[in-house]
């Protein structure tokens, strides 16, 4: 289980989850080159068992990094907005 | 929360039938191969049935009814209830209840309509038909419901999301009521997430099925899993004492999820989404024709259906078929 509230575990799992090295937080999540509807679910899936964390299309669309979704998993384990 | 339990009736044979024609996930040219290699994993699907253009989706209820009533020694004038759930029949109207009433020659007393539902629609279907059986509270009164559809009607040849996972089917389950049984023959869940509604739909102008995949997962893992356990607290039944738990077969990575969620192990949740895809309504009794085999006792199973509405419903049933078995190729 990885702590997904740490930025640099969170990293990891992301690089883990698209096959693909050399991410950061301002990687821009569409522009990378595994993303892809299939992967997508992967990743929302991961994030759901590692942090139990649901995330929807919508709050995906309101993201353009993969900084921006740490932010919000991060506001949704702290109870900053709802699930 | 639409809890509510039925009495009498019960399965007594499920028969599927499925186009011959096939299409080979591993062969998809949307993919490259890497892709097709995962879908396959994450989603358990390699084969969809495709029914051949001009195929009628009645004459496909038709051949399952028929072949159900051949094998359970049942003849057409004596079917007493006759629901179709489905979200593709040939045309809007009439119904294609009414259309096999009149090909197959059942009597007027049958009672025959439509029901336009999904994923959900055989767990909705099975409440609606014994409640029928109970209302009309005939001695060995005997219903057909058919769920299926024709999912590649609805397909864009060039959407990678709905594509590699529909297929076709359609299934025909006899229900038999005693009316002198007092014996519990469902307890039900029956759910719905309005709110859902865009997770899968037909839109205009082109009419093919677009599905928001992140939105099903999160509606599924949102509800399924509670309705599940309500469902079970409901009965006072134990969830070990069940036999098997069937469920909609959506795709493997959400189903699996479902499954840890709600507690199952692995032995009592079967699948057929590798050789059969995801046929709608028919995937429930589709599944539970290829799993269930003489060995098992006479016994309480769940059964679980979600997706589009977005709907969700569950149902414990007592479950001893006298026919079952793999789907019929057409």
């Amino acid at each position: 289980m990885q702590d997904l509230t740490d930025i640099q575990q969170f990293i990891d799992f992301a690089e883990k989850e698209l096959q693909v090295q050399g991410l950061s937080p301002q990687s821009e999540f569409r522009k990378i080159s595994s993303w892809s509807s299939l992967n997508a679910l992967l990743f929302i899936s991961g994030v759901n068992e590692h942090a139990d964390v649901l995330i929807s299309s919508a709050d995906l669309a309101s993201c353009t990094t993969l900084g921006d979704i740490h932010s919000l998993i991060v506001n949704r384990i702290h109870g900053f907005s709802t699930n | 929360m639409a809890l509510a339990q039925t009495k009498g009736a019960s399965i007594e044979g499920i028969v599927t039938v499925v186009p011959s024609q096939t299409e080979d996930n591993s062969l998809l040219d949307l993919l490259t191969e890497s892709e097709r290699e995962s879908l396959i994993t994450h989603t358990g699907i390699r084969y969809r049935h495709i029914v051949p253009a001009g195929v009628r989706f009645v004459d496909y209820v038709q051949k399952a009814t028929e072949i159900l009533c051949e094998k359970l020694e049942w003849s057409s004038d004596s079917i007493d209830v006759f629901i179709t759930v489905t979200q593709s029949p040939d045309q809007p109207l009439p119904s294609v209840s009414c259309d096999v009433h009149g090909k197959m020659g059942m009597p007027p007393h049958t009672l025959c309509f439509d029901i336009n539902s999904g994923c959900s629609g055989f767990v909705y279907g099975l409440y609606t038909v014994y409640s029928l059986l109970q209302g009309l509270n005939k001695p060995g009164a005997r219903a057909i419901l058919i769920c299926g559809d024709f999912s590649s009607r609805f397909t864009d040849p060039q959407d990678r999301s709905v594509k590699p996972v529909f297929s076709d089917a359609v299934s025909a389950i006899g229900i038999r009521f005693d009316a002198h049984s007092d014996t519990i023959s469902g307890y039900f869940n029956l759910e719905t997430v309005g709110k859902g509604f865009d997770a899968i739909k037909v839109t205009p102008p082109d009419a093919f099925m677009r599905m928001q995949g992140i939105d099903v997962f999160n509606y599924t893992l949102r509800y399924v899993p509670d309705n599940i356990q309500k469902l079970i607290t409901y009965s006072g039944k134990k969830q070990e004492e069940l036999q098997m738990a069937v469920f909609h077969q959506a795709n493997r990575l959400i189903n699996e999820t479902i499954r840890k969620k709600a507690g199952f192990p692995e032995e009592k949740v079967p699948y057929t989404l590798y050789e059969y895809g995801n046929t709608g309504s028919a995937t429930i009794p589709l599944t539970l024709g290829c799993a269930w085999n003489d060995g098992y006792d006479s016994s309480w199973i769940l059964i679980s259906g979600f997706g589009v509405g977005f709907s969700v419903a569950s149902a414990l049933i007592p479950f001893s078929p006298k026919v079952f078995g793999l789907p019929v190729e057409l």
